[in-house]
């Protein structure tokens, strides 16, 4: 194969696909740039592999990357700051998370992998919306929860927090 | 059950070798599944309801959701999570188990019947029995800790044994809290039954959710403002204010999406319902209604937000802030008297006005605002900038421009009157310290634009008057004729009246300057140096100056100075009476002292003193504000001591002991043909001097310890501070004028007593055979007339120093003195000739000295004097026995060792009869001599 031009990074989904992008979207991941530090450059000529992730899910969260390459870096001290209120998802984030329930997970999985917090926080809520209103057992299957209750429990959980009921 | 082992290995390098059966299930299972983590968070961004209901979903999710790290803090942002008292309570629990933990290993081991140690693990006991137990005292322990815990908190305990619990709910630490809704009045009240509680986080933002969401939802949704819930349970605005209140802290807490909108929404319910209390408020302000609609709107608005807007609704629209002006003109203070003055009236009444209007505002306040708003701290700091900062700029800025003196004036007044418009106010019922903490601040920056060009202005001030008072005297002096008139020094009691004149001068300087507790304002001092004058001027005191006197001389500057002054600024016609009599000491101090008026005036040190008084006592004021201003207050009234010293010493003092030395040392006894031989007069002069220099310098010492020291305005043992420094180097400049001036004053003297020896002596006093007139019948047996007239010319002079200077220096004088007219009187006796006869007035003449000299009570110098007493028996000695005189004169024992044999020999030369009698002295001598050898 064909040295990447400089500037790119080439990233191997585990499903052996290589692609190729620009290193400063790459770097949005936590875990890939600070896996640039340590190795230096020499990483940019070989493939680097993110085996957690396949490649329809890789291209999705690039493309994320690649909208949002000129935000913030958010830095990891604001770990106090991240009790904060909920902040409301921007359109561009919503559309983009127009997806099967299954894609959303695995970005979101693959968000928390490589360790982009702003992606993760978007999938998150995400999920959050997504579950509202839905009953205890809508929310096992969303979830793919074994109910280990049994009603009388259910029911004396549902009895303690009346308060919260309209 | 597959799905659930894949959340176990979403990261970590393992993942290769699990990874191919992960495929596999994969496909059995094509739903992935989150990992807690992130369900956590997901949890994170769901609003209550949805929350609650997740925990339904099953034991793992609903340990996550009613987990307290997920509402304590919610319960901190809405203020009512104490850290401390959660921990408090959670120790309390834990030294609970402990003990019941303790209580129960005895039990147990009493039971089993074996030590305390070993029991629970210990072999003895078969598995079975051990277990058992423990899993009883698991239950037990935790029963009774969880009967603790609520014994602690009877609140929850109320709600807790309505449900009724039972043990299984308790090992899990939780309990079926079966919601009671509390009714509309407890809800108002819902954060104060909130408890910080470990474990029980959860519940207690239950009850204030339960209380307030239905208002908060209801609130944040519904479209007009007047059809919100609140509004129509609670009817009564201050409940409503209060429900309010409740909603903007629980709205804090409300951390899902969508939080900003929502908090939009109920700020703006507020800000509507705010302004509609408002303008209640204002119209209730307007029509006067204080005791009713104010006060009922007033609590309203605290209750909602702190009343703010009220007090500062109330404050804009109070009468002495917007009809200010009516308070008093600042004009008025220096307009009514004309340029230059400044009335200390007019500012009194402004400040009088305004402390009374200020304590109708109060009552009010008081009346209006609940005791828990601060109203008055920000009233009074609008007061003191609105309408003192304004009244006081307009007032110096005036002052300043027409004229210094009543700048000083006004602004030291206006200090002193504001920090007694401050003790006049009235603070509310519920402010205490803090008000007068805020009134002080008020005051002093109200005064802070002021206070350094104040006390730069003073020290100009003062530099400017007191060297203007001293070149003044120096030119009305050198227009007179400059010559030394003075009167002959009657032996007063110097020491007796210097003490007389420092003790009222002590008393006028501890007088405070009365600036403030009479009005109309007039510091003594202003007053004091006019009659102090007037009354050198006047005849009505019994002055020991003769009239002739003051008729024939020209008048001296002081006395011109003083009918001028007097009549520019005598502004009190009635003195205070420590004043008078200081004045009329002085007036008899400066008579006296005549003598040295050309060289310097005590009066004018009086003067500079007392300008430099009122100069301190005015600047004073402000060390009473505080803060930096004292210390700039504090090191200007340093300033202006060392201004005094400098003025005093440098100029005034330095240059008439200048003077004084100079004349000294131009005098030549023989060129003077004064009658009265018994005086030196620029020596008397100069002695004077040195008693007027050393009042001066107690005057000041006295004006230090009153004013600087005892007013805390210096530091008397900092010896680096300058002023103490300028306070030594005075001493050190008048003691060395001083000593300068003795030395000269020493010569000057032994060249009199030269002079008188070499006139006065006649030649027939110690041989009077040698006189063709002399008569033995007349032959008297006192001492000649120039001995007497020399004593009493050596002992009037030292006389004088007696009570001036300090008894070293005196010593050391006398000793100088005894010694140097010592030598005089040999050198004298070698000019004589003297015969047998003679010898009676010569030895009665030691005798005179001797006498003196032993008045002196000097030791060292009595010996020279027994000596030369000794030495005039030298010429009793018959013609006949030179044998014995020549003894006489070998004896070194006789003399005490201060003659020796040469200069006793030298001495019997001057014997009338020595060369009819010298060759048998010399042979006796020699004779003896070659003996002894």
């Amino acid at each position: 194969m064909t040295a990447p031009p400089r500037g790119t990074l080439t990233l191997e989904s585990n499903d052996g696909r290589k692609i190729v992008v620009d290193r400063d979207v790459a770097e949005r991941s936590v875990l890939i740039k600070h896996m640039m530090e340590d190795i230096g450059e020499q990483a940019e000529d070989q493939a680097i592999p993110i085996p957690n992730v396949n490649e329809a899910v890789l291209n999705k969260v690039l493309e994320w990357c690649a909208h949002h390459k000129a935000d913030p870096q958010t830095t990891n001290d604001d770990d106090s700051d991240s009790r904060k209120k909920t902040t409301d998802i921007e359109e561009w984030d919503q559309k983009f998370m127009q997806v099967d329930q299954e894609m959303l997970f695995e970005i979101i999985l693959a968000s928390n992998y490589l360790d982009i917090k702003a992606l993760l926080d978007v999938g998150c809520k995400t999920v959050a919306n997504m579950i509202k209103g839905k009953s205890p057992e809508e929310i096992r299957k969303t979830f793919n929860i074994q109910n280990d209750f049994t009603p009388e429990e259910e029911d004396q959980i549902r009895r303690e927090n009346e308060w919260a009921e309209e | 059950m597959s799905a659930f082992k894949r959340t176990t290995v979403t990261g970590g390098m393992q993942r290769q070798s699990i990874l191919a059966p992960l495929r596999e299930t994969r496909i059995i299972s094509s739903k992935p599944v989150l990992p807690a983590e992130i369900i956590s968070s997901i949890l994170d961004h769901l609003p209550i309801q949805e929350l609650l209901r997740f925990a339904r979903v099953s034991k793992r999710m609903r340990e996550m959701v009613y987990d307290d790290t997920r509402w304590v803090p919610r319960l901190q942002l809405m203020g009512c999570w104490n850290e401390i008292e959660a921990r408090q309570r959670a120790e309390a629990a834990r030294r609970k188990i402990s003990e019941t933990l303790q209580n129960l290993h005895q039990e147990e081991a009493r039971r089993v019947g074996i030590g305390v140690n070993g029991a629970p693990n210990g072999p003895h006991g078969t598995e079975q029995p051990g277990r058992s137990s423990v899993t009883i005292f698991d239950a037990a322990a935790e029963g009774q800790v969880q009967a603790q815990v609520i014994g602690d908190t009877p609140k929850i305990a109320v709600i807790e044994l309505d449900d009724g619990f039972d043990a299984m709910a308790l090992t899990h630490r939780e309990k079926a809290v079966s919601y009671q809704a509390p009714d509309a009045t407890s809800k108002l009240k819902i954060f104060s039954q909130v408890h910080s509680l470990r474990g029980f986080a959860k519940q207690e933002y239950g009850k204030v959710y339960g209380a307030l969401a239905p208002f908060y939802l209801n609130a944040v949704s519904c479209e007009n403002h007047t059809y919100a819930i609140i509004f129509r349970t609670y009817r009564d605005p201050d409940q409503q204010a209060q429900m309010l209140f409740n909603l903007t802290r629980f709205s804090q807490s409300d951390i899902s999406q969508g939080w900003q909108q929502r908090q939009k929404k109920l700020d703006a319910l507020v800000a509507a319902f705010e302004s509609a209390v408002t303008r209640e408020f204002e119209q209730a302000l307007e029509d006067g209604d204080i005791a009713g609609k104010m006060r009922k709107y007033a609590h309203v608005l605290v209750s909602l937000n702190g009343g703010q807007n009220g007090v500062e609704l109330f404050i804009s629209k109070a009468p002495i802030i917007s009809s200010r002006y009516r308070l008093g003109n600042p004009l008025d203070c220096l307009s009514h008297t004309g340029p230059g003055k400044f009335s200390a009236d007019e500012s009194y009444n402004f400040f009088n006005r305004l402390s009374t209007a200020f304590n109708e505002q109060v009552i009010i306040i008081d009346q209006v605002f609940p005791s828990s708003v601060n109203a008055i701290v920000p009233f009074v700091q609008r007061v003191g900038k609105v309408v003192v900062a304004e009244y006081l700029t307009a007032l110096f800025d005036e002052a300043h421009r027409t004229s210094i003196e009543s700048y000083l004036k006004a602004v030291a007044v206006t200090c002193a009157q504001c920090l007694e418009f401050a003790k006049s106010l009235q603070p509310t019922s519920s402010s205490g310290d803090e008000f007068y903490e805020a009134v002080d601040k008020v005051i002093g920056s109200a005064f802070e634009p002021h206070i350094d060009l104040y006390l730069k202005e003073e020290l100009d001030f003062f530099k400017k008057e007191s060297s203007s008072e001293v070149s003044d005297w120096e030119k009305q002096l050198s227009e007179q004729d400059a010559s030394m008139e003075s009167m002959f020094m009657s032996n007063v009691n110097r020491q007796a009246d210097k003490r007389d004149f420092l003790t009222s001068f002590k008393k006028v300087v501890m007088m405070p300057v009365n600036v403030l507790p009479t009005f109309p304002m007039s510091s003594p001092f202003g007053s004091k140096p006019a009659t102090a004058k007037a009354l050198v001027n006047g005849d009505t005191l019994p002055l020991p100056e003769p009239p002739s006197q003051s008729s024939t001389r020209p008048s001296s500057p002081g006395l011109i100075d003083a009918t001028t002054s007097s009549a520019r600024r005598d502004l009190s016609p009635l003195p205070e009476p420590p004043t008078t009599e200081l004045a009329a000491k002085a007036a008899i101090m400066n008579s006296r002292l005549e003598g040295i008026r050309s060289l310097f005036s005590i009066e004018i040190a009086l003067n500079l003193v007392h300008m430099a008084k009122s100069s301190i006592e005015r600047a004073a004021i402000f060390v009473k504000l505080g803060g930096p201003f004292a210390k700039d207050a504090r090191f200007q009234c340093e300033l202006i001591f060392i201004a005094l010293l400098q003025t005093l010493g440098t100029r005034h003092i330095k240059g008439g002991f200048d003077q004084a030395v100079d004349h000294l040392s131009n005098y030549d006894p023989n060129k003077t043909t004064n009658a009265e031989r018994y005086t030196v007069t620029p020596l008397i002069t100069f002695l004077e001097l040195v008693n007027v220099g050393d009042l001066i310098q107690q005057m000041i010492d006295v004006f230090y310890g009153q004013e600087m020291v005892a007013a805390k305005l210096t530091d008397r043992d900092d010896f680096l501070n300058p002023a103490a420094k300028e306070k030594k180097r005075f001493e050190q400049m008048l003691d060395e004028r001083v000593a300068a001036g003795l030395n000269k004053g020493i010569e000057v003297l032994l060249g009199e007593v030269e002079h008188v020896c070499a006139t006065a002596q006649k030649a027939e006093d110690y041989n009077p055979e040698a006189s063709s007139v002399a008569s033995s019948d007349v032959m008297d047996i006192g001492p000649s007339e120039a001995a007497k007239q020399i004593v009493e010319m050596v002992s009037s002079h030292t006389k004088m120093l007696v009570g001036s200077t300090d008894k070293n220096m005196l010593d050391v004088f006398n000793q100088e003195v005894g010694m140097r007219l010592f030598a005089a009187l040999c050198k004298h006796l070698k000019r004589q000739r003297i015969s047998v006869t003679g010898s009676i007035k010569l030895i009665s003449d030691m005798n005179h000295y001797f006498n003196y000299i032993q008045t002196l009570k000097n030791p060292s110098l009595l010996q020279f004097f027994k000596a030369l007493r000794e030495l005039s028996q030298i010429y009793l000695v018959d013609p006949s026995d030179a044998k014995e005189l020549a003894t006489i004169i070998a004896d070194g024992d006789r003399f005490y060792g201060i003659f020796r044999a040469e200069e006793v020999y030298q001495f019997a030369e001057r014997r009338a009869d020595w060369y009819q009698i010298k060759n048998k002295v010399e042979r006796a001598m020699y004779g003896i001599g070659c003996m002894i050898m």
